[in-house]
């Protein structure tokens, strides 16, 4: 059996998954544009579902809550997580630094329907004693950012040690305070980090559904969410049509995540 | 020497300082909105459950022996069901998986380099759209009456104009595909700094073909593939989409019954102890893979 003769059956292989990979999403592409609100059979194309997705004033509110949501968590939790990220640098070696690593594992490991239940039963309580941080909006934040936190975390610290130390040490030796040494060098010298980390954020937090539907109120329904009810009542058949959007969506991100490493492939060049 | 211990102490009370406030607002964040609802949740478990399904005194073991079947009506396996099967539908996934992205890793390592990228891309694109609209694509191709489904008829698998949803096949299925690139991953970085002298040198020594990948090949890939068990079969035990999209009642999964706890006129206590289990197994699963990632010399690639 030579490196070729099993090359044969691993192309096979390769595009069985591909078939396996993208065919569910497809279908929900397919259906979207069918006259006809049925799962079975196709009748012919139509955009009729599209037109119905844009009158629904109750997946408009859903998108931008979505948004609100990704954008207000990102923003908090990469201020935080840098300042970390950061910190373990600067104390790495020491041996304090454990708890913190742990600490910033937690949010990753934990499964994510306990992580959810656990911010709901607090948040329920925590409403019931004091009045404030009722389901909502704001309760959903709190627990994205609270996920969100370890990857910028962990994108930022990665940053801070691939950079050359000497670095920080010449830009104190030219008198640079701490404010100046933060503007004009610290921010500058790590901004691809912060972006990245700002992306992932986004994406984690649009992307997230379980947290979000046990942390969200009956005002603060995000497009998963909306997307879960809907199934659960099997009544909406604009689903599909959203589901496509948000496949549309993905396959740009997925394009230009492409084009931009053919580029800096070849810059390497 | 006065002189020197002083600034020594300045420099200290500067560092520890630093340290303070770069790392104490996230870690605080982490503590109140994670740590302390996490603890308030596992005293849950030990309460009395009320009559509207809210924790309350006197302090009890009520919950886990709930948890393990015994209730008004003595004792019912329903609970060790539902237990047993999260365990069997993760390790078949996690199994299906190793067997699909084993061969698909090496695959991509084989083509050439400009292509690799956009490969990769590939296996990787689709788990960045929701969950729920994945399992919703499924739901939709095993629905009944679709091709899938009279396929299935056909072939006598299941009766006539009747999907292949809700079942646990469903949900296996839908376990597979969620968690197939976080396999593919780590095993991709593992093949890509495959030493090939150590495989030629093999070949040389008359090693037969199958030989030759378990003392040249499997050893070196064992970290990766380690980390992609540590990525597959810890999410995969506590998945709630899936199950609960894919499922139906007869196929509900751990994460499923605890959240059913803590719906409307539930159980919270039960469901407590419900999470206790599911944060006890996730920290069995995540110290046993790490063992045996330093063992076979690939601890810095389990990455948690």
């Amino acid at each position: 059996m030579s490196a070729r003769g099993i090359r044969r059956p691993l192309a096979v292989l390769w595009w069985v998954v591909m078939v396996f990979l993208y065919l569910p999403l497809g279908v929900v592409v397919l259906y979207s544009f069918n006259s006809v609100n049925s799962a079975a059979n196709f009748a012919h194309f139509s955009l009729r579902w599209y037109h119905r997705l844009f009158n629904n004033p109750q997946i408009i509110d859903a998108f931008w809550h979505s948004i609100l949501l990704a954008l207000i968590s990102s923003v908090i939790a990469v201020l935080l997580g840098t300042l970390i990220g950061y910190g373990m640098y600067r104390h790495r070696g020491r041996r304090r630094l454990g708890w913190i690593i742990a600490l910033i594992y937690l949010p990753i490991v934990m499964p994510d329907i306990v992580f959810g239940i656990s911010e709901m039963t607090f948040f329920v309580r925590f409403n019931q004693l004091t009045g404030l941080l009722s389901p909502g909006l704001g309760t959903m934040i709190i627990a994205h950012v609270t996920f969100e936190i370890p990857f910028v975390a962990l994108i930022l610290y990665s940053r801070f040690v691939g950079m050359d130390p000497t670095l920080f040490d010449a830009s104190r030796d030219l008198y640079a305070g701490p404010v100046k040494r933060t503007c004009h060098f610290i921010i500058p010298a790590i901004k691809p980090a912060l972006i990245s980390a700002f992306f992932l954020s986004f994406t984690l937090s649009i992307d997230d559904f379980v947290i979000s539907f046990f942390t969200s109120g009956p005002e603060s329904t995000t497009l998963p969410i909306y997307i879960w009810g809907a199934i659960r009542k099997g009544v909406s058949p604009e689903i599909n049509a959203i589901a496509t959007l948000m496949i549309g969506a993905v396959a740009v991100a997925a394009l230009l995540s492409l084009a931009l490493s053919w580029r800096r492939s070849s810059q390497r060049q | 020497m006065s002189q020197v211990s002083s600034s020594d102490t300045v420099r200290l009370w500067r560092e520890t300082r630093h340290l303070l406030w770069t790392t104490l607002p996230a870690s605080l964040w982490i503590i109140i909105f994670l740590i302390l609802p996490s603890l308030y949740l596992v005293s849950m478990a030990f309460m009395t459950n009320g009559a509207y399904g809210q924790p309350q005194l006197p302090l009890s073991l009520d919950a886990f022996r709930q948890l393990a079947g015994f209730g008004f009506l003595g004792w019912s396996p329903g609970n060790l069901y539902t237990l047993l099967r999260s365990l069997w539908q993760t390790v078949l996934s996690t199994a299906m998986v190793v067997v699909l992205a084993y061969p698909l890793a090496y695959y991509i390592t084989t083509c050439r380099e400009k292509l690799r990228p956009i490969m990769l891309l590939a296996v990787v694109v689709p788990s960045w759209t929701n969950q729920v609209i994945r399992a919703f694509g499924w739901m939709n191709l095993l629905a009944p009456d679709t091709w899938l489904s009279d396929v299935a008829a056909e072939l006598g698998f299941i009766p006539e104009h009747l999907g292949l949803f809700p079942s646990a096949f469903a949900v296996t299925l839908g376990l597979i595909y969620n968690f197939l690139p976080f396999m593919v991953l780590p095993l991709y970085a593992a093949f890509e700094k495959l030493d090939v002298s150590l495989v030629e040198a093999a070949r040389d020594l008359y090693a037969s073909p199958v030989r030759a990948f378990f003392a040249a090949v499997f050893p070196q890939t064992l970290p990766g593939l380690l980390a992609g068990i540590v990525l597959v079969a810890i999410p995969a035990f506590g998945m709630y989409v899936i199950p609960e999209l894919l499922g139906g009642g007869r196929s509900m999964m751990i994460g499923n019954l605890v959240a059913a706890q803590f719906a409307e006129g539930s159980n919270w206590p039960l469901g407590a102890a419900g999470s206790i289990l599911m944060l006890i197994a996730t920290l069995v699963g995540i110290v046993l893979l790490r063992r045996l990632g330093r063992r076979f010399g690939g601890g810095e690639e389990v990455v948690i």
